[in-house]
């Protein structure tokens, strides 16, 4: 295996300062908000970890028609490498939102449109990389998991604009809030120029993982090719 | 009168170390396969030279 590629390690280490940045930036540059205190903080990064979470599914079903069209095996790989980012950056949407709501609900849960639809594609892209697990012809794997992607994005969609059809407690940061929604708030420049920033920061972040998870992909191929040789001779 | 903000400094702490501290294990266990694999794979070289010598 060739060692990291140049431009993959200068990527990581602008990710890295551009995530210290966004760091700094919301805990001393973006003001506290006057009405819920310090912990609307987690607001940026939040947000844009629920960006990432629905690119990360964008990018999974783009490469599963770019599979079924082309049957080239990168393209699969892209797949289950943008499922894993996915996966765990929705889980931090869903776990720091909950936190989160806490002090603003005054609970860490409740059955609202947005915290169901997110949870609900969480599991579906959970039970991808399940499906996948099950199968194991790997070209019948790719063939699923690429149907699957497509299909699964279905639900990235319903989890946006669940806080924009639907009657929701949830805030909306882009277009007009429900008059039920709790937690709302107007953002200064300040605020404005923060989440910008995580937004971008945190699209670095996707970019540097996806990567290096690609790159852990095709050396687990590279083993699974050695292990069937070694053992076939 | 002006109220003052909600004293919630303690969540945020919690939100934002769950969000980093959840991004840091991913990245170890990318790390931790990565290592893993690269054993593996020079396991299996040996295994693959010894046989062609053998």
């Amino acid at each position: 295996m060739e060692g990291t590629p140049r431009a993959l390690k200068w990527l990581s280490a602008v990710t890295g300062v551009l995530f210290l940045i966004a760091l700094g930036m919301v805990l001393f540059y973006a003001p506290e908000e006057a009405v819920m205190g310090n912990v609307q903080r987690v607001f940026y990064f939040h947000v844009a970890a629920g960006w990432v979470g629905g690119l990360a599914f964008l990018v999974t079903a783009l490469a599963g028609i770019a599979f079924l069209a082309r049957r080239d095996p990168k393209w699969d790989r892209v797949a289950q490498a943008s499922v894993e980012v996915g996966i765990v950056f929705t889980f931090i949407n869903i776990v720091s939102g909950s936190i989160w709501a806490r002090p603003i609900w005054n609970t860490w849960w409740t059955w609202d449109p947005r915290l169901v639809t997110a949870t609900v594609m969480e599991l579906i892209y959970l039970a991808y990389v399940m499906l996948r697990q099950g199968i194991e012809d790997p070209e019948r794997r790719a063939r699923f998991g690429s149907v699957y992607g497509i299909v699964g994005f279905i639900s990235v969609p319903i989890t946006f604009l669940s806080i924009r059809l639907l009657r929701t407690i949830h805030p909306v940061v882009i277009g007009s809030n429900d008059p039920s929604a709790q937690g709302a708030f107007d953002m200064t420049p300040a605020m404005l120029q923060t989440f910008m920033f995580s937004l971008l920061t945190f699209t670095f972040v996707y970019a540097t993982l996806l990567w290096h998870r690609l790159r852990l992909q095709n050396l687990m191929e590279r083993v699974e090719q050695m292990k069937m040789k070694v053992f076939a001779s | 009168m002006l109220l003052e903000p909600a004293q919630t400094t303690n969540y945020m702490i919690l939100g934002l170390s769950v969000i980093v501290g959840s991004m840091l294990l991913f990245v170890g266990s990318l790390a931790v396969r990565f290592r893993n694999l690269r054993q593996d794979l020079q396991v299996l070289e040996e295994v693959e030279q010894n046989d062609s010598q053998g």
